[in-house]
């Protein structure tokens, strides 16, 4: 049976070999380790920025387990690819999150925690800590990457604003088309990891389940526009609630 | 030639599907029903003296059989465990509420699986040839397009069937843990595996904020009906426009939420949160006799579904999606 369900299947047909994956984590996890020595990790974190990601990961819970699966029953199963309720909603409030703590690391520490409370309320833990891992520094590590490139301003400048009377209405839009396309980007990368870290290694790692290629590159192709627009309009949002709280 | 009659069916077919986990969601527990099996009561029965670590320890045990084992026994699991939810406060509500979201996810893994689940995997997971399926329902052609296979056979269903209670088994023991223990107990337990205190303190908020998600959500929503949305729709069509409601009350719903963060925040600083490395904890979780008595049981579960496996009741349907 493997330790806690487990199957430790390393030889199923198609797999992505496992050298790949253990490089791939290797190589996150040095640069998530490199990158908060150098900015102090959680220690710059305040308290009210663990509490928004606490509300964060039950909010994305509630969502994807409970309303999402319902909205997603409405559309079409030959659409289901295009379309995940479930899913968008987690790219929604993440990125709110992501845009109103904006240091490096929220990305990951919401997925982990988002993955543990998913498994108190719905899976169990059983496959853990394997999960955790693997949302924390796939989908996780995109968030924080971008916060790292941007240097803190993930979805736009605007707790910075040195003029007294406010953002101008051209800086505003200006914002606007730049939280879009950081949204949509990465919208773009959250693509990635369900088909080919999923169902590419996980799957079969945990469960001996079947590699398809050609399902995997269908799916990957069929939810990358759904994740581009839904990743805008998330990062806009972000946008206007980091406003509307006054961060 | 397909005939109207069967395109008439085939489309009831459809909306069936679509729409009656839906109705059974909405209609029958509502999202202020959620807050009641998601949220921590102050009772006293067997469940309620439980160590959370136990409890945690029979989720793994029972996503294990269910995934081990033959579909009937994670079947039995679910049904049984879903029947001493009685002895919960509040238990008959609890059960109803908690048995109609199961037949919800039955119907809708059928239903999402049945009619597009290739014909090939639905004959590699039960060792049957696809030529001696037998066909339930032939769709009609333009189908194809929602992604359909052009047959539905009872086999798929079968299959689907028994895929659903992977999930089932899991959903009912997990609601039982958060159900009977406070956020502190399961935190506590979580906490010997060394995660970090933040961490911890995210996941407590995190914990505490499931059923106010519920509540204000709801609150959100109603609002958004009292105020007129969708008001001049049909009855029938309520499920979909709370729905819809739903959708455009995420954004008010969570900025709601986030507000009070700050005083979170405030509360948790002004009694030395993070002062310290590490935190010293009031509440004590010793074993007690419940706990060896249902250590017994899970033991006995084990071993039970060992023997069954050894005697050919294994998982008979491999992993394939």
């Amino acid at each position: 049976m493997g330790f806690n369900g487990i199957g430790a299947d390393l030889s199923v047909p198609g797999m992505i070999p496992w050298e790949i994956i253990v490089a791939y984590f290797a190589i996150a996890l040095g640069f998530v380790l490199y990158y908060s020595r150098k900015t102090g990790g959680l220690k710059g974190y305040k308290t009210v920025d663990f509490v928004y990601i606490g509300i964060g990961a039950a909010f994305t819970v509630v969502w994807e387990f409970f309303v999402g699966p319902l909205l997603d029953k409405i559309v079409p199963p030959g659409l289901s690819a295009f379309i995940g309720f479930g899913f968008f909603g987690r790219i929604i409030i993440l990125f709110i999150i992501a845009g109103l703590v904006r240091k490096p690391g929220v990305g990951m520490l919401s997925l982990a925690i988002f993955d543990i409370l998913g498994d108190i309320f719905h899976y169990g833990f059983s496959g853990e800590p394997i999960f955790v891992f693997y949302e924390a520094l796939t989908y996780g590590l995109f968030i924080d990457i971008a916060i790292t490139i941007r240097r803190g301003n993930l979805f736009g400048n605007f707790s910075t604003g040195k003029t007294k009377n406010g953002i101008g209405a051209y800086a505003q839009k200006h914002q606007e088309l730049f939280a879009a396309i950081t949204g949509g980007i990465i919208g773009f990368t959250w693509a990635f990891p369900d088909p080919f870290f999923y169902s590419g290694f996980f799957g079969p790692f945990l469960y001996g389940s079947i590699v398809n290629w050609q399902k995997i590159l269908i799916t990957f192709a069929e939810s990358i526009p759904g994740n581009i627009i839904f990743g805008i309009i998330a990062g806009l949002i972000a946008l206007r609630v980091a406003r509307v709280l006054g961060q | 030639m397909y005939s109207l009659l069967d395109t008439a069916i085939s489309w009831l077919l459809f909306v069936f599907g679509v729409s009656i986990p839906f109705y059974l969601i909405l209609g029958a527990i509502g999202i202020s029903g959620f807050r009641e099996i998601t949220s921590y009561e102050k009772y006293d029965t067997f469940y309620y003296n439980l160590n959370a670590s136990i409890k945690i320890l029979l989720s793994v045990v029972i996503v294990l059989i269910a995934t081990f084992a033959i579909w009937w026994i994670g079947a039995i699991i679910t049904f049984g465990l879903l029947a001493s939810y009685v002895t919960l406060k509040n238990g008959w509500r609890k059960m109803y509420l908690t048995g109609f979201l199961i037949l919800s996810i039955i119907i809708g893994t059928v239903w999402g699986y049945a009619p597009y689940e290739p014909l090939g995997i639905v004959s590699m997971a039960l060792h049957t040839p696809v030529s001696s399926f037998t066909t339930v329902w032939t769709w009609p052609p333009y189908f194809s397009i929602l992604g359909y296979e052009p047959h539905l056979t009872l086999q798929s269903l079968y299959y689907s069937f028994q895929i659903s209670f992977r999930f089932t088994a899991a959903v009912v023991a997990s609601l039982l843990l958060v159900m009977t223990n406070t956020p502190a107990q399961i935190i506590k337990t979580l906490s010997r595996f060394r995660i970090p205190d933040p961490v911890i303190f995210s996941l407590v908020v995190a914990m505490k904020t499931v059923p106010a998600v519920f509540e204000s959500f709801d609150t959100s929503i109603k609002i958004s009906l009292m105020r007129g949305y969708g008001g001049n729709k049909p009855k029938f069509l309520r499920p979909f426009v709370i729905l819809a409601a739903a959708v455009s009350c995420i954004v008010p719903t969570i900025v709601h939420l986030l507000r009070g963060a700050k005083d979170i925040g405030i509360s948790a600083d002004t009694r030395a949160f993070r002062a310290y490395p590490s935190r010293s904890y009031f509440m004590q979780t010793p074993f007690k006799r419940e706990d060896y008595i249902f250590s017994g049981i899970l033991v006995i579960m084990v071993t039970a579904t060992i023997i069954a496996i050894m005697m050919g009741f294994g998982r008979a349907i491999p992993y394939l999606t």
